[in-house]
């Protein structure tokens, strides 16, 4: 039936009310989504899209052990223990469950803590194991959580310790490989965007959603054999013991690639406890860290320089008189006596300073250690053997030490000639060390590496890029000259110490140190650098010994070092005696 | 004499013949239910994720509340069918008594939930119990129950005062339906804490007294108790007074302030709808965002799903509804079964307005559902019910020109009837 309704009556008035309204909130739904539309999608997403970011796992560290990978440096996910006291309603058991759980992870106080309700958020412990967190969550406690934090763990202990670094509370890298190699190690973490429900967990619904997978950081292949460097560690630290040294340094290379074998230092520390380290020099490598006089090791260099500009001999003589003048001032030798007509190798066995600024001055007008004189050591020391540059080592903090040019006033004859046996520039250890290596291996220089690759997630390793190669440092005449040189100074004294049948060399150093701008008698620096191998060198070694106010000596403080490990490497790199 | 006969006699209800109903408010009821199925089916798994994460139980299945509504549906159908067949006058002579069992029943739910504290029968929260717990049977709501009760009630109440021409007779009339209104206000809004349901309540009982011809100085006067009323129920519940404020900063209000949360998020959700709506099942808010979702914030929940378009065509559907509704009304052989329908009008639309309003924010929340898409088994219930019992009546519909003038002589301050435009076919079978 159709219906109309009566003209005039009441109804009439309540069908106009009605469409009115209706009218309205036509006009109003009009306003929300139509021209508000934009502002309430802001809203929305302004509360419902949020990020979720995935971290992305940092990479590991691996060592070498006889060839194959062993884990230095690995990551262990731990939990922080945390309340929000509002919500805790029964804080008697909520304390009987955790301590009776982790105990010893919590804070002190622990019940002040959680009484605390003006605040949401406490900390009650730290480093709670999966185990401990699951004991804790079974309980099913109000007010209770845990938050993952990803902690390094160290297999190895305190194993490289300088060369590894650690990570700090903020994720960051600090010192050695961890610092350097930061970036590499952190990886990108993911981030996942998407329209969430109230309580945060993420839904399928919208167009907006961001998903990009988290890259896990690198895993990084030292260079480092877990054995050399533990026995280097031992032999460090039981040699400077022995010997009455505080402090001292070890860096082992391999001469043929410029890989580094081990490096160590003591003092040294525990990464997983650099919270509790009150010293923070320990955390330094002083191998690349801690430029100093490096001595008489760098006779070898000017011997060598010698040799390959064709001004000295092994066999080339000059008169010793225990002193030599230079400009204004006097040279003399630290060991006296052997005065009179003698060669350039008994000068480097007796590690004579005259010989050395013979050397120079040869180099020069055959008197004076001539401009031209100082360009060719500077060309050699600075530009051939790298002295005073970085060599790139893929470790936080290595200084560049200084070495002055003969462009400036202070690269002067005397500075030239205090220089042929180890004064008067700063170096690190593993300048030298490096520099060593081209001496005795045919005259490559090979940047030194501490880095042999990554391991992907899948396994698979790849070996990192190849590192610069400077050939021609000198020429493989002098080379396997002043790699016999070298030997004969070490047998000359000390022969008897080595595993015969072996190719072993070396220099000792004993330099003194600068206080305030002078020399000073009450302290000095014991090193020793040598190589060893069979048909050829593979291994080179060079130890330091320091202390505040000791007065420590090359061939007693730091020789005894390297022949212990020099003694070990044959052994244990089975090297076959030479034939 | 036979029962009908005796019921003849007793009603001296004039009707003329029996003829088909008014299918379009069988169909315009049908669509809206069908609509509020489809959100239920499309929200209900969010909804149960919510529930069941808020209670750490997997107790809510994805297609719980789909279910549960189809239930609550076909329990609506069959109420719609029993209560377009039960004869009119069964009902309407027993008014009396149906509404002293509403009475009833909010006592007992009163005394076994507010004061013996029995859980097992009772739903409370906050100190208010609205509800028996019928077990596997679901829950009941008594309030509806009475809301059915007083509206049967002043329809015959009404009609027999406007009869003897006494609508506007204080002491006849007003005052005795004011002490049934102020009972029902004292359990509904007092008692079980439901101002929607009072208020809806109210604006039925108003609109029936308008249509049965109150004089508007009656009508201000009623008005002005009523908005006293209003305040004073507003003033004694800090809640009440939250969701006015809320309501005065309109849409100045921010996520910020915890007290506008609802209204705020009912809003985003419709403004994130935008012209055509997320699509079914793309529901963000419904996710936990938007309290009530699948009850009192359907509408809201609808306007993020379906968008403007999908909003007016649900508001468009609602106004076929009450016009035909009010055309039924409008030619009803008496007064009586006038405000019957009148008050069924009156019911539905006080609930599509008062939630409608609040949703938008035009008017502050009060807490009521959305007819027939909400989910909710007693509202749908009722609803379906007063809905069958209009459906009946209109079967009895006259042409406007065989209504009785004396009927209307106070409803058309004497200005007489016309007849009908239209006089459409009438199919006799």
């Amino acid at each position: 039936m159709e219906l109309s309704l009566q003209k005039g009556s009441r109804s009439r008035i309540l069908a106009g009310l009605l469409l009115l309204v209706i009218a309205i909130f036509i006009a109003r739904l009009f306003y929300l989504q139509i021209i508000q539309h934009d502002e309430y999608v802001r809203q929305a997403e302004a509360e419902q899209i949020r990020p979720l970011i995935i971290p992305a796992k940092r990479g590991e560290i691996y060592a070498y052990d006889s060839g194959n990978l062993v884990p230095l440096v690995m990551n262990q996910t731990v939990y922080t223990l945390f309340a929000d006291p509002v919500m805790v309603t029964d804080s008697t058991k909520a304390l009987k469950v955790i301590r009776e759980v982790a105990g010893g992870n919590l804070r002190p106080k622990t019940e002040d803590l959680l009484a605390r309700k003006d605040t949401r958020y406490q900390i009650l412990g730290t480093k709670l194991t999966r185990k401990q967190a699951e004991l804790i969550k079974k309980e099913s406690l109000l007010g209770i959580g845990f938050q993952e934090v990803a902690q390094r763990i160290y297999p190895e202990g305190g194993l490289a310790a300088q060369t590894l670094g650690f990570v700090n509370d903020g994720g960051t890298g600090q010192y050695g490989v961890e610092e350097a190699l930061n970036e590499r190690l952190v990886g990108h973490d993911g981030l996942l965007e998407s329209v969430t429900d109230v309580s945060g967990v993420p839904l399928t619904i919208g167009d907006k959603n961001v998903n990009k997978p988290a890259k896990n950081g690198d895993n990084i292949v030292l260079t480092i054999d877990r054995n050399v460097q533990a026995y280097a560690e031992k032999a460090l630290a039981s040699g400077l013991k022995k010997l009455g040294a505080q402090n001292g340094s070890v860096i082992i290379m391999d001469p043929q690639n410029g890989d580094i074998m081990a490096m160590a230092n003591v003092p040294t520390y525990n990464p997983k406890d650099f919270t509790k380290v009150k010293d923070a020099a320990v955390f330094n490598n002083n191998v690349i860290n801690s430029p100093y006089e490096p001595g008489s090791d760098i006779k070898t260099f000017t011997i060598a320089t010698g040799i390959d500009k064709g001004v000295i001999k092994p066999t080339s003589t000059y008169n010793n008189l225990d002193y030599i003048k230079v400009a204004d001032r006097t040279i003399v030798n630290a060991f006296k006596g052997e005065t009179g007509v003698i060669t350039m190798q008994h000068a480097l066995n007796y590690s004579l300073n005259t010989g050395m600024v013979t050397v120079a001055q040869r180099l020069g007008d055959g008197n004076r250690i001539t401009r031209g004189a100082r360009d060719t050591m500077y060309n050699y020391f600075h530009d051939r053997f790298r002295f005073g540059q970085l060599t790139g080592i893929e470790l936080a903090g290595e200084q560049r030490g200084t070495i002055i040019p003969p462009t400036e006033v202070e690269g002067n004859a005397v500075r030239y000639s205090n220089m042929t046996f180890g004064q008067g520039m700063d170096l690190t250890m593993l300048q030298v060390a490096s520099a060593f290596c081209s001496l005795v291996n045919g005259g490559t220089y090979y940047q030194p590496t501490i880095i042999a690759g990554n391991v992907s997630d899948s396994g698979e390793f790849v070996e990192a890029e190849q590192k610069r190669v400077y050939p021609n440092t000198i020429q493989p005449e002098t080379s396997k000259t002043i790699h016999t040189m070298i030997r004969k100074a070490r047998q000359a004294f000390y022969a008897d110490y080595d595993t015969p049948g072996y190719d072993i060399g070396g220099k000792t150093g004993t330099s003194q140190t600068i206080r305030n701008g002078k020399y000073i008698d009450d302290e000095t620096i014991a090193t020793y650098l040598g190589y060893g191998g069979n048909s050829k060198p593979r291994y080179v070694i060079m130890v330091e010994a320091s202390g505040k106010g000791q007065n420590l000596q090359g061939n007693l403080h730091a020789l005894p070092i390297f022949t212990d490990i020099s003694n070990w490497l044959i052994d244990y790199l089975k090297l076959q005696p030479k034939g | 004499m036979t029962r009908s006969q005796r019921l003849a006699e007793r009603s001296d209800d004039a009707v003329g013949r029996r003829h088909r109903p008014d299918y379009q408010i069988a169909l315009y009821m049908g669509l809206l239910m069908l609509l509020g199925l489809v959100v239920m089916y499309a929200i209900g798994p969010q909804r149960a994720n919510v529930l069941n994460n808020a209670y750490d139980t997997d107790f809510y299945g994805s297609t719980y509340f789909f279910i549960k509504q189809t239930m609550s549906l076909f329990l609506a159908l069959v109420a719609f069918v029993v209560a377009s067949f039960v004869p009119y006058r069964l009902l309407l002579n027993n008014a009396g008594k149906i509404l002293v069992a509403g009475f009833i029943a909010c006592v007992a739910l009163l005394f076994f939930g507010n004061i013996l504290h029995v859980d097992a029968i009772t739903q409370c929260s906050l100190g208010a119990c609205r509800w028996f717990d019928l077990g596997p049977f679901g829950s009941l709501q008594p309030a509806e129950f009475l809301k059915f009760g007083v509206l049967i009630f002043a329809a015959s109440f009404l009609g027999m005062r406007a009869k003897q021409g006494l609508i506007n007779d204080k002491s006849q009339t007003l005052i005795p339906l004011g002490v049934v209104a102020g009972l029902a206000m004292l359990f509904v809004i007092v008692i079980q804490k439901d101002m929607g349901t009072g208020v809806s309540l109210m604006a039925f009982l108003s609109v029936m007294l308008y249509m049965a011809g109150l004089k508007y100085r009656w009508g201000l006067l009623i008005a002005g108790i009523l908005v006293a009323a209003g305040i004073l129920f507003i003033l004694i519940a800090p809640h009440r007074i939250d969701r006015v404020t809320t309501f005065l900063s309109g849409d100045a209000s921010t996520l910020d302030d915890a007290g506008a949360y609802h209204i705020t998020h009912a809003k985003i959700a419709i403004g994130t709808g935008g012209l055509a709506g997320v699509g079914i099942g793309n529901s963000v808010q419904a996710t936990g965002y938007l309290p009530e979702a699948i009850n009192d914030s359907v509408f809201a929940i609808m306007g993020e799903t379906f968008g403007f378009v999908g909003l007016v065509a649900i508001l468009s559907l609602f106004t076929a509804l009450l016009m035909r509704l009010l055309k039924v009304a409008d030619h009803m052989p008496n007064v009586r079964l006038r405000l019957v329908v009148i008050g069924v009008f009156g019911w539905l639309a006080a609930h599509v307005i008062l939630n409608v309003s609040a949703m938008v924010g035009l008017l502050p929340l009060t807490g009521i559902t959305l007819p027939l898409l909400s989910f909710g088994g007693t509202s749908m219930v009722f609803i379906a019910a007063a809905l069958g019992l209009a459906f009946q009546l209109s079967r009895y519909t006259v042409f406007g020109s065989k209504l009785k003038s004396d009927e209307y002589k106070d409803s058309q301050r004497g200005r007489g009837v016309r007849g009908a435009r239209n006089t459409g076919r009438r199919r006799t079978t």
